[in-house]
């Protein structure tokens, strides 16, 4: 995972797999994310697979997002990982956009 | 790379209670895929299905440590992969676990619950028996 800022937004570049053995990573990435950031990207372009661990760590950043008053938003999301997505309702409860916002 | 016992249209593996396992699974379940030219999208749901119902086993049925805990057993059919999870863990029926809804907005949504619903929206025929100490659930993946 890389972290980049750009025009405001803190991107977070997510990579690989996001499954049980990897969601505690990916969860402390984004939270720290979101407490340091106003603004906070999770980049979804490089994640090739995502189970319902990875949808939690999600899920539990953008309650931290929430609670700090940051932006989350989550975009790139291809493929799979996207079908996901949509079967698990997260569009319900996160904000999912096709490219970067920066 | 050594396989669990693998012939061609056939995986078997075999899996400790500990969910380090799961890279091997997703490597014996690419294997699979790729010996019988199964397309990416069959290998994620084969691989998500599978690391649902073990990652349940391992955390939740009393699995975790278990040696040889769980098997999974891959098998290749003129329209489908047909496959079964098996567990050694406390008789837990998949197919019955209740729906999360997924309309609930971020306040109310429970942390756990969705893996169950993936692996329902994701398999076709999905069955459940216990047998000789064993949870066996079998299913199918459309191809």
């Amino acid at each position: 995972m890389k972290q980049d800022v750009r025009s405001g937004w803190c991107v977070v570049e997510i990579r690989g797999r996001a499954d049980a053995e990897t969601a505690d990573e990916l969860e402390q990435m984004l939270r720290a994310a979101v407490e340091q950031h106003a603004k906070v990207a999770a980049d979804f372009g490089g994640v090739d697979y995502i189970s319902s661990a990875g949808l939690r760590a999600v899920l539990q950043a953008a309650r931290a997002a929430q609670e700090h008053n940051a932006e989350f938003v989550v975009c790139q999301l291809r493929g799979s990982v996207k079908k996901v997505f949509e079967v698990s309702g997260m569009h319900h409860v996160l904000r999912i956009q096709g490219d970067p916002p920066c | 790379m050594w396989h669990n016992q693998a012939i061609l249209g056939t995986a078997e593996i075999t899996l400790d209670g500990n969910l380090q396992e799961l890279g091997r699974l997703a490597e014996e379940v690419a294997w699979f895929c790729e010996e019988n030219a199964l397309d990416t999208d069959v290998e994620f749901d084969l691989n998500l299905v599978m690391e649902e119902l073990f990652t349940n086993a391992v955390r939740h049925g009393g699995c975790e440590g278990v040696k040889e805990a769980a098997r999974v057993r891959l098998e290749l059919r003129d329209d489908c992969v047909e496959a079964e999870f098996a567990d050694r863990g406390r008789e837990f029926d998949p197919s019955t676990a209740a729906a999360p809804n997924v309309n609930a907005p971020l306040a109310e949504r429970p942390a756990g619950g969705m893996g169950l619903h993936l692996v329902r929206r994701t398999v076709s025929d999905l069955a459940y028996r216990r047998a000789e100490g064993w949870n066996r659930v079998t299913m199918r993946r459309p191809i």
